[in-house]
């Protein structure tokens, strides 16, 4: 197991709970964009509240595509708003088949 | 003939008020129509010959390439010959390089046609209205352009156009700027660079007076004749911000392409 599967992947079982992808998001989200891990909250607004814009949505992505190995559309990015919806995307992301 | 030789110097040299203001009228207007007409005959017979000539994609799309650069050289001389325009490009042996990204700051309609003519081979990101143009939409698909957007696919495209070994033309403003204001810088070409580029090497264009700029119709030329001034500044080492998130580094990368456009930009 890679280091950037940690946390995402148990072994080649994807982690279930949503808890438990949010956690591992708000690691990545304060990694990423140096956010305090305060502000990033289920409710917070990509764009307006934490301002990653569109080409750190791209970065967001492919850092997603190497932590799953499985890659995440553009057009399932789009209807994105807040980060409960990015949850949501990755919890999909991890448990399809 | 009227001596309008460009004197190299890197100023607006002083001229009589209303320079010959009517014959630019006409020869700016004619620029854009030889433009239009140029381009068409590029789509409908040049291109399409280019294209029915034995040789891989890569080499049918620097046939089309070598021929928008001379396309774009006759226009650049005929807009100087008849005094449209006077222009000086300092540093060109730098340009053209493998892997090579090439910023410039956009205050001018014709900022991408000098760049066009004067660097060998280079691919650019172009507005995507260019791909709804008729007179161009041949030309920029078969050269291989890459259509403007802040997406995954214009990121993509760009980088793998430099991984090819390929130089790059992008305007990190996006859209022409309004002239005698702060430019926006987006971070596309900052993203592209940290994924591909070499190095990245900035053209550092100037006006006076501004000429064929956002907002003003291509009529209303300045009261003496517009030179332009292009200067290329030292590369930017894109390896030397690649140790920190992508995010992190694009906007690093960024902040450090704006201070070098706003230590430059003259503000008068």
């Amino acid at each position: 197991m890679s280091p950037h599967t940690a946390g995402w992947m148990r072994g080649d079982q994807p982690v279930q709970d949503r808890d438990a992808i949010f956690e591992q998001l708000r690691a990545t989200l304060v990694e990423l964009f140096e956010l305090d891990p305060v502000r990033i909250t289920l409710e917070a607004h990509l764009y307006e509240d934490l301002e990653i814009d569109s080409i750190d949505a791209i970065d967001l992505m492919e850092r997603l595509h190497r932590a799953t190995g499985r890659k995440v559309g553009p057009e399932r990015f789009r209807s994105v708003r807040t980060v409960a919806d990015l949850v949501d995307t990755v919890h999909q992301l991890v448990n399809q088949a | 003939m009227r001596q309008f030789i460009d004197t190299g110097e890197d100023r607006t040299p002083s001229r009589p008020i209303r320079d010959l203001y009517y014959l630019r009228v006409v020869t700016t207007g004619l620029s854009f129509l030889l433009f239009g007409l140029v381009g068409t005959l590029l789509g409908i017979v040049v291109v399409p010959l280019l294209l029915v000539v034995p040789g891989g994609r890569s080499e049918r799309q620097s046939r089309v390439r070598h021929m928008i650069r001379l396309a774009f050289r006759a226009l650049v001389g005929f807009m100087n010959q008849t005094g449209a325009i006077s222009y000086r490009f300092a540093g060109l042996a730098s340009l053209g390089l493998r892997g090579q990204l090439v910023i410039a700051n956009h205050p001018s309609l014709i900022d991408i046609v000098l760049l066009i003519a004067f660097i060998p081979g280079a691919a650019c990101v172009v507005k995507r209205a260019a791909w709804r143009n008729p007179s161009m939409v041949v030309a920029v698909r078969a050269a291989g352009y890459v259509p403007n957007s802040p997406t995954d696919e214009m990121i993509e495209r760009a980088a793998a156009l430099l991984s090819a070994g390929e130089c790059l033309i992008m305007f990190p403003e996006g859209t022409r700027t309004v002239p005698y204001q702060a430019a926006h810088f987006h971070r596309g070409a900052a993203s592209v660079a940290l994924r591909a580029a070499s190095a990245v090497t900035p053209v550092f264009v100037r006006v006076r007076p501004p000429h064929l700029s956002k907002a003003v119709p291509w009529y209303r030329v300045p009261a003496i004749r517009p030179h332009y001034s292009l200067r290329v500044g030292p590369d930017i080492d894109p390896a030397a911000y690649r140790d920190r998130p992508a995010p992190i580094a694009s906007r690093a990368l960024n902040e450090y392409f704006k201070s070098i456009y706003a230590a430059w930009v003259p503000t008068t």
